[in-house]
């Protein structure tokens, strides 16, 4: 049985212009399309300037700088962290919490997921798994301390980080990392 | 996020910038156009591929982006409406001897793209020219006073 195509007869179904050239303009459509593109533009340059400084991390708005109520700590950290990016966060020791030589600093557990801790400057003595978190020893001097840790977020979304000196007030950050 | 996601994302990110800065593909593209097309893909890939660079991460990237395209032409087809946000219309640059200057203007085509289309059907000058048409496709279609 042979096979039949349907067909249908041509009609003048692209506007012409001039009632001559089937071109199917339509100005009208391309007028508003270009005011929409203005306040798309609009849009994108805000979203611009906002990445520039840093609401998406990586510039000045992203960079804090957070203290325990008793002083005991001080953290130097991005708010706004980048999924997967490197970044660094500095936690500097008073020297009233360095005891004997030795720093305790116990750290939550969303420091290694789902912010992503890859590594510790310097190499803690000792890390122990102690109420939901890991708490650290470093030796230092009777001066100061500070600690880095190297991250690399692997999760999406808001993160609550916690960490204090035990026996001393607890600081609470809140980091947003960007997809 | 999972790397068919962020394809599927970075895909139609590109469609809408490449939308949004200007219709100037096809035969209209010069070096400079080319760089932003270039740039623009590498950088979305290094988003894409991210640090899974296994074959089943690139097949299913493949195949999540042929769908994502195959999902634009379909609504395109089925949606007229739809077909004139993702391609624009086309619009005329000349007429019957005279410019259209504001499309001319909004649209980023000087004479000399118009020329360049014209050089390519063989005519020496602007004034064989009945009608100039951008296309949908960015190519700039040329109908002479002769072929009328």
């Amino acid at each position: 049985m042979p096979v039949t195509d349907e067909t249908r007869p041509i009609e003048d179904s692209v506007p012409k212009i001039n009632d001559e050239l089937a071109v199917g303009s339509d100005l009208e459509f391309q007028q508003r399309w270009e005011k929409l593109e203005t306040i798309i533009w609009f849009f994108l340059i805000i979203f611009l300037l906002l990445s520039l400084a840093g609401l998406f991390g990586r510039g000045p708005l992203a960079k804090v700088t957070a203290q325990a109520p008793d002083g005991s700590i001080r953290v130097d950290y991005e708010r706004f962290e980048r999924f997967s990016t490197p970044s660094v966060l500095t936690v500097r020791i008073n020297p009233a919490s360095i005891r004997n030589g030795q720093v305790q600093l116990w750290v939550s557990n969303s420091l290694v997921k789902p912010l992503g801790n890859q590594r510790v400057i310097p190499q803690p003595e000792k890390s122990e798994l102690s109420q939901g978190g890991i708490l650290y020893s470093f030796p230092a001097s009777e001066t100061s301390a500070s600690i880095e840790f190297q991250m690399q977020p692997s999760a999406i979304g808001k993160s609550e980080l916690k960490m204090r000196v035990p026996g001393n007030s607890e600081l609470s950050l809140n980091v947003y990392v960007m997809p | 996020m999972s790397g068919v996601i962020r394809a599927v994302i970075g895909y139609y990110f590109l469609v809408f910038m490449m939308r949004i800065a200007g219709r100037r593909p096809g035969k209209q593209l010069t070096p400079v156009d080319f760089i932003l097309v270039f740039f623009s893909g590498g950088l979305i890939l290094t988003t894409t591929v991210g640090d899974d660079r296994s074959l089943v991460n690139a097949l299913s990237q493949i195949v999540a982006i042929c769908a994502a395209h195959y999902l634009l032409v379909v609504l395109r087809s089925r949606y007229p409406s739809f077909g004139r946000m993702v391609d624009g219309t086309p619009l005329v640059l000349l007429e019957r001897g005279h410019w259209r200057h504001q499309v001319m203007r909004t649209m980023l085509i000087q004479d000399a793209d118009v020329m360049a289309s014209a050089r390519d059907q063989g005519l020496e000058n602007l004034e064989q020219i009945d009608y100039a048409v951008l296309e949908r496709n960015g190519q700039i279609s040329i109908i002479t006073k002769e072929s009328k």
